[in-house]
């Protein structure tokens, strides 16, 4: 760090992209399939029938629900079936219950309004949490996930400062050239979508900003943080309820007014509070396909009673516009078919910037004791958990979905087991990793890894009803795309166990090169 | 979204033929300076254009979304094709200039 | 960047650990409060002053974050957050004081 910039952020860039490297990459790839969440919830509920989108009649199908399942619940949620997932979910708060876990979730048929059987299993709802919850208890995962943010973006950011010929290698990409063309690879993908990396980073931190960096809130709003939240969003404050009781009017005559209201605006979601009293309110949440901002709370409430319009969407300030803005941006709500295959591809190569890093990390230093044959303990340490950390979500991952085909539908805690068998797999790759050694354990969890998802599309045949010719048949891009999907992920993986097993044979001359070969980082920005 | 994908694409095999080295590899030739400028504000001028064309499509926002979306898509397809097809990294180049102003007039 | 851990001193260890913490904590620390005068000197509505300085926060800390591993020691870390951060500390104080209900 007496070095001189470049040098100081180059040590920056790697040491914080090594130690928070394992699980940024896993953040990273399950975030990435949590853009097609909900076509992997339809792929997971495959018994979910789909049929033409009738928001009306849906909703009547989910006060019927609410009836007969919990006619006492004052509050409950409906999200609205709509082209990528046909489920209806209604959840409410169980009478009696406050706060966290005090809600049931249902997934309700959009036409009966009886409970809709399917399989339980979170099914692209795992991935969405998974990436921001870590699968750990509230508030610590999501403190975990928001240092990790951090630290991506300022590693970035370092990145930039220490790539010296940011704009003289700008279209620069060498394939065939051992580390040179790892480090041309990681270059291309970080500097060629950079303005996407930066955005996803950054905008993670303001979803999670309340809770992460919440000092101004405290003192500006005296410690009242819920004033703040009743400012910023204005729908969502609702009066306490009154005493009086009073019968809600039905759904129907109440979204009649709503699309009156808002013309020309789906709704995605609708909110009922205070159910049976006489401050009943109803929120209509306009879909997110119409803008960019993510403005949940900022829909139209109309008393539950009277129909009459409580609360309108505002025209809100820029500021929180630019929060929103940054918000929206990050979970692409707005975005249809190819915008969102764009930020898939957008993601991957996220993944495989980190991914890059981290196999660079490691390859840099073995060279130095590629002639001794022992290697270090911490390098051994490092090369185990590039191996599980990456390799090894490419097994949990699969077995994941794999697991939802093969349990029987009935079976209780399903759904649980599902996400126990993602870390199963993922603990036997560690135990893998820790008995074998070099490329050929690379190899070998890459090939089983290939076989796990390859597999998908043909259990998914066997075991239910919408196999790839019946899904493809009947137009149902969503179910075919997960298994497609994981086919060519299959068939990417066996092309780079192929490449690897090339590489392999000419290793002695591949390590002469390497030696001779334009070295990297720090010794680049040192030029 | 497509007129400005196009022309995003082209600006940048402009700047990238802008380059010394590119331009060698690429053209088999050295470019004089004038060649050099000249294809540099040819590049910047198109991914403007491209991104005009992109906010009078969508509006702002949804148009600096595409634009973007375009320019990164558009700067890994031409990266990418570079050392295993740069033959055809041009071709691309060429067609799309000259498809780009029949797409905004909405002939193909 | 010597991969013998064996190699590497103790006072080098030490620095480096110390750059860490004055990053993680003193730079947090930073952006809070300049957080904290930001959104009480900006020229607009209450709430959108906080969610501005909410946002602007995250540079200050990446920024604060930056300087610790680029200046020239560890005492230097802590002495380019600590002045700023008292400064910032005085200011909010002031602020606070000013802005009682």
């Amino acid at each position: 760090m007496k070095e001189g910039l470049r040098q100081s952020m180059a040590w920056l860039h790697t040491w914080a992209g090594l130690v928070f490297g394992w699980l940024l990459f896993a953040i990273w790839l399950t975030g990435t399939l949590a853009y097609f969440q909900d076509e992997i919830n339809h792929w997971a509920h495959p018994e979910v029938p789909v049929r033409a989108l009738d928001a009306r009649a849906s909703l009547a199908s989910a006060q019927t629900f609410m009836q007969a399942q919990a006619a006492d619940s004052q509050r409950w949620f409906i999200s609205l079936p709509d082209h990528r997932n046909p489920e209806m979910g209604v959840m409410y708060q169980v009478p009696g219950k406050t706060g966290r876990g005090s809600f049931s979730r249902n997934l309700v048929d959009p036409q009966s309004g009886a409970k809709q059987e399917t399989r339980e299993s979170r099914g692209g709802e795992f991935f969405y949490r998974f990436h921001f919850e870590l699968q750990m208890g509230y508030p610590w995962g999501r403190w975990l996930a928001s240092a990790a943010a951090f630290v991506m973006f300022f590693t970035l950011v370092s990145g930039i400062i220490t790539h010296k010929k940011i704009f003289k290698e700008f279209f620069t990409f060498r394939p065939g050239k051992a580390q040179r063309s790892w480090l041309d690879g990681h270059n291309a993908i970080g500097v060629l979508i950079l303005p996407f990396h930066l955005l996803i980073s950054y905008s993670s931190l303001v979803i999670f900003m309340s809770m992460i960096m919440p000092a101004s809130i405290l003192t500006s709003y005296h410690g009242k943080v819920t004033d703040f939240y009743a400012d910023v969003f204005p729908s969502a404050a609702v009066a306490s309820a009154a005493a009086t009781p009073a019968p809600m009017l039905p759904l129907t005559q109440l979204y009649d007014t709503a699309v009156q209201k808002l013309p020309g605006a789906g709704f995605s979601r609708v909110g009922v509070e205070h159910a049976g009293n006489s401050n009943a309110t109803v929120e209509f949440t306009p879909d997110d396909s119409g803008s960019i901002a993510y403005r949940a709370a900022d829909g139209l409430v109309l008393s539950a009673v009277t129909g009459e319009v409580l609360s309108r969407p505002q025209d809100t300030p820029v500021p929180i516009i630019i929060g929103a803005g940054f918000y929206g941006l990050h979970m692409a709500h707005f975005a249809g078919p190819v915008l969102r295959w764009l930020y898939f591809l957008g993601g991957i190569g996220g993944t495989v910037l980190i991914g890059t890093g981290l196999v660079m990390w490691l390859n840099k230093r073995q060279l130095k004791h590629a002639k001794a044959g022992v290697m270090p303990f911490e390098l051994r340490l490092v090369e185990v958990l590039n191996l599980a950390s990456m390799a090894g979500l490419l097994w949990a991952i699969p077995s994941f979905l794999l697991t939802n085909r093969l349990l029987p539908m009935a079976m209780e805690g399903r759904s649980d087991w599902e996400v126990r068998m993602f870390f199963i797999a993922w603990g036997l790759s560690l135990l893998h990793a820790l008995c074998r050694r070099g490329k050929r354990a690379w190899v070998e969890q890459l090939l089983v890894a290939a076989g796990l998802m390859g597999a998908l599309p043909f259990v998914s045949a066997l075991t239910t009803d919408h196999g790839l010719w019946q899904s493809i048949g009947s137009g149902d891009w969503a179910i075919a795309g997960v298994d497609l999907t994981a086919f060519a992920g299959a068939l990417f993986l066996g092309w780079t166990v192929r490449k690897l097993l090339k590489k392999k044979a000419a290793a002695p001359s591949r390590k002469a090169a390497t030696r001779e070969s334009v070295p990297v980082l720090e010794s680049e920005a040192s030029r | 979204m497509m007129p400005a994908v196009l022309l995003s694409y082209v600006g940048f095999t402009a700047l990238c033929l802008a380059m010394e080295k590119h331009h060698g590899e690429l053209l088999r030739r050295k470019p004089s300076p004038l060649h050099k400028r000249g294809l540099a504000v040819a590049g910047w001028l198109l991914l403007a254009l491209s991104l005009a064309l992109a906010v009078q499509q969508a509006g702002w926002a949804f148009g600096l979304v595409n634009w973007t979306a375009g320019l990164m898509g558009s700067a890994v397809l031409l990266v990418w094709l570079l050392p295993y097809q740069p033959r055809l990294a041009l071709g691309i180049a060429g067609a799309s200039l000259l498809i780009a102003p029949l797409t905004v007039f909405g002939v193909v | 960047m010597a991969s013998r851990t064996s190699g590497v001193p103790l006072a080098y260890r030490l620095a480096v650990t110390s750059r860490i913490l004055a990053a993680a904590l003193g730079g947090y620390a930073v952006a809070a409060l300049s957080s904290i005068f930001i959104a009480w000197t900006l020229p607009m509505a209450r709430p959108e002053a906080v969610v501005s300085s909410m946002m602007l926060a995250f540079v200050v800390y990446l920024v604060a974050v930056l300087w610790c591993f680029s200046c020239r020691s560890a005492w230097r870390a802590w002495a380019g957050l600590l002045l700023p951060g008292l400064v910032l500390a005085i200011a909010d104080g002031v602020l606070y004081w000013v802005n009682q209900p």
